[in-house]
C-alpha cells in the first residue's frame, strides 16, 4: 500500500497582521500550521526580520562590522535609512532605551521628534520599544502613536500594568497595532489578549510577545510557551491566542557575557563579535522554529543569515 | 483535544412559543432564541421541528436559512424524524464553520439515518438503544459497533459519528445512572466521540434543582471522556461547569476570564 502522508493543516488560523503603509507595508501570520510546516498547507506570510536600532546609537558598541555598517550616521534617522539597506529586513524597530527615568530620562518630546524623524526618512514599517518602565512607556506610546497617526506603527508593549493605555490610546484612538507583552506565562498572554479584546482593541490589531530570552538563559521556558501558545492557537482554536508572535531578539542577545566579555578575558572564546553574531542567530532560529512571525534583530550579518534561513525552509 | 461541543437544544417545537413560530413562519422569536443560546456559548444549535410530515422540507430550509444568514453560518443540528426534512435542509446548509448533524439515528427503525449522513458528509448522533432502552451496556455497545460499522461502510470517519449512550431519568431510573457514565467511558476508550441531551436525567425535578443535577452529571460525564451534549446554554450553572471542566482536562487553556469567553 502506498504511503499517504496525513496533512496537519488546522481549521484555525494565525491571524494575518499588516505593519505599516504603502509598498513597505508587511503582514506577518495567516498561517495554519505548525510554524515552517509549509508541507502541510502553504504558509501565506514568512516569517520576518526587524532591525533594531537603539536611541543610544552606536554608544558602547563593540563590534567592528556592525559599527562599519552604520559609519557615517548621527541620528537615529541616519541609521534607519542605513538598515532600510540590510538584505533581509523587512521592518524598522526604534528602541528608546534611554526614555528611562532610571537612566538618562530622555524627554516624551525629544523621542517623539526622532520617531518623526526617522518616520520621514524611510519607508518601512515601524516598531516601537520602550524602556521597560511601565509608566513611562505607556506615555511614550501614546504620544509617538498620536505623532505617528496613519503610519501603522507597533508599539512594545502593552503590559499587565498599562494595556489600558496603551491599548486604548495606540490599539483604539490612534489605530496602530499593539504588541501585548508577557514575561514566559502562558496563561498570562492568552488574559492579556482576553483583556484587549475585552476593552476594545480589535483582534487584528494585537500581536504578542510571549516573552524573550537568550538561547542559554532560561530558553527552554521561552521555547515551551511557544510550542503551547502554537498549539492552543491552532489545535484547540484558541481564538485569544491566534495573534502573531514578535519577539525581540537583539535586545536580550547583546548583553550576556557571550556577546560581551572581551576576548583578552577568555582567550578561547574566539572574537566578541563573532560570538555576539552566533548568540543573535542561534535565538532567532529557535525563537522562528518555535513559532516567533517576526525577530528582532540587530547585526546585518545575523540577519543575512536568518533571512536565508527563513528562504530556505519556505 | 479540542473543547467540549455545547449544542444548544432551545429551538425545539416541544416549547409551544417555537411550534407557534414554525407553524407561522414567524422568524424572530428563533432568532432570538438562537442569539440567546449563542452569546451564551453554544457550539452548535439544535433546530427541533418535530416529525414535521407534511411540511418539514419547506420548514428545516426555512429554519436553516434564517439562522445561518442572520448567524454567520452557525452549525446546525437537523432534529426531525422526517428524513426528507433533514436532507432538504442540508442542501441549503452552508458548512464553512461546521459540518451539519443528522440528529438522530438509533440502532433500531432509525438506523438508516446513518447511510443519510454518510451519504451527505453530515455528522451523525448515534443513539445507543433500539426500539426501547439498552438493558445494560453489553446491549448499549452491540448498538455502538453495529452503527460504527455501518457509518465506517458507508465511508464516514469514525469522528463523525457521535454516540448517544441516552441519558437516563434519575426518578425512576437512579440505578441505572452509573452504568450510563460507563457507557462513556466504553465509547471514550474507543476514541469515539460522544454527545446526548443531558437534562433528561433531572426530568420531573423541582427547577431550582435541575441546574445541580445536570451540571453534576456533566461534570462527572467529562471525566469519563464526553465529548459534547445537547444542553440548555442559558443555564449558567451549568456553562460554568463546562468551562471549568475544559480547563481541568486541558481542552483549553487557562486565563483568568476564562468564564467571559
Amino acid at each position: 500500500m502506498p504511503f499517504t502522508p496525513k496533512k496537519q493543516a488546522f481549521n484555525a488560523r494565525i491571524n494575518a497582521v499588516t505593519l505599516g503603509t504603502g509598498d513597505k507595508s508587511v503582514t506577518i501570520g495567516g498561517e495554519n500550521v505548525l510554524p515552517f510546516y509549509s508541507f502541510d498547507a502553504p504558509i501565506p506570510n514568512k516569517p520576518l526580520i526587524a532591525a533594531e536600532i537603539s536611541d543610544k546609537l552606536l554608544a558602547g558598541v563593540n563590534a567592528p562590522a556592525l559599527l562599519a555598517f552604520y559609519a557615517g550616521c548621527e541620528t537615529m534617522a541616519d541609521m534607519a535609512r542605513k538598515a532600510e539597506t540590510m538584505p533581509g529586513v523587512s521592518a524598522i524597530c526604534l528602541h528608546f532605551e534611554t526614555a528611562d527615568p532610571n537612566a538618562e530620562n530622555t524627554s516624551i518630546e525629544e523621542c517623539v521628534a526622532k520617531a518623526k524623524e526617522v518616520a520621514d526618512a524611510v519607508e518601512m514599517p515601524l516598531i516601537i520599544m520602550g524602556c521597560k518602565n511601565v509608566e513611562k512607556d505607556g506615555k511614550l506610546f501614546e504620544a509617538i502613536s498620536s505623532a505617528l497617526e496613519g503610519k501603522n506603527i507597533l508599539v512594545l508593549s502593552a503590559r499587565e500594568e498599562n494595556y489600558k493605555s496603551v491599548g486604548a490610546s495606540a490599539g483604539m484612538a490612534y489605530n496602530q497595532k499593539v504588541g501585548a507583552e508577557s514575561a514566559v506565562d502562558i496563561n498570562l498572554a492568552k488574559q492579556l489578549n482576553v483583556l484587549l479584546s475585552q476593552l476594545g482593541v480589535p483582534a487584528a490589531s494585537v500581536c504578542m510577545n510571549v516573552g524573550s530570552a537568550a538561547a542559554g538563559y532560561g530558553f527552554e521556558y521561552l521555547s515551551s510557551t511557544l510550542d503551547r501558545v502554537k498549539a492552543a492557537s491552532l489545535a484547540q482554536s484558541d481564538a485569544q491566542l491566534q495573534m502573531p508572535i514578535v519577539t525581540p531578539v537583539s535586545p536580550e542577545t547583546w548583553v550576556v557575557k557571550e556577546a560581551t566579555a572581551p576576548e583578552d578575558e577568555n582567550p578561547g572564546w574566539g572574537d566578541v563579535e563573532e560570538r555576539a553574531i552566533e548568540m543573535e542567530v542561534c535565538t532567532a532560529s529557535a525563537c522562528l522554529i518555535g513559532g516567533s512571525n517576526m525577530v528582532i534583530m540587530k547585526h546585518p550579518a545575523s540577519i543575512a543569515t536568518i533571512s536565508q534561513f527563513i528562504d530556505s525552509l519556505m | 483535544m479540542g473543547k467540549f461541543i455545547v449544542i444548544g437544544e432551545r429551538i425545539s417545537v416541544t416549547a409551544p412559543t417555537m411550534r407557534k413560530a414554525f407553524a407561522e413562519r414567524d422568524p424572530e422569536p428563533i432568532i432570538q432564541r438562537c442569539e440567546q443560546q449563542l452569546k451564551a456559548g453554544a457550539h452548535y444549535i439544535d433546530v427541533n421541528i418535530g416529525p414535521a410530515e407534511s411540511d418539514g422540507e419547506e420548514v428545516m430550509q426555512w429554519a436553516v436559512k434564517l439562522l445561518q444568514e442572520r448567524f454567520d453560518n452557525v452549525p446546525l443540528a437537523l432534529d426531525t424524524s422526517n428524513m426528507k426534512a433533514i436532507e432538504a435542509g442540508i442542501q441549503v446548509y452552508n458548512r464553512s464553520k461546521g459540518k451539519p448533524i443528522v440528529n438522530s439515528a438509533d440502532a433500531g427503525s432509525r438506523f438508516n439515518r446513518i447511510e443519510l449522513a454518510a451519504n451527505n458528509d453530515a455528522i451523525v448522533i448515534a443513539l445507543c438503544s433500539a426500539d426501547g432502552i439498552a438493558s445494560d451496556n453489553d446491549e448499549r455497545m452491540a448498538h455502538c459497533q453495529r452503527m460504527l460499522e455501518e457509518g465506517l461502510m458507508h465511508g464516514m470517519e469514525a469522528e463523525d459519528l457521535w454516540f448517544d449512550p441516552l441519558f437516563l431519568v434519575v426518578k425512576g431510573m437512579q440505578d441505572k445512572q452509573m452504568e450510563v457514565l460507563e457507557a462513556i467511558k466504553m465509547f471514550s476508550d474507543m476514541g469515539l466521540n460522544s454527545t446526548g441531551g443531558l437534562s433528561n436525567n433531572s426530568n420531573g425535578m423541582p427547577k431550582h434543582i435541575r441546574p445541580i443535577f445536570d451540571s453534576c452529571m456533566l461534570a462527572m460525564a467529562m471525566m469519563q471522556g464526553l465529548t459534547s451534549a445537547i444542553v440548555n446554554p442559558n443555564d449558567q450553572r451549568l456553562m460554568e461547569t463546562v468551562k471549568t471542566c475544559d480547563i481541568i482536562k486541558n481542552n483549553n487553556l487557562y486565563a483568568d476570564s476564562y468564564l467571559e469567553i
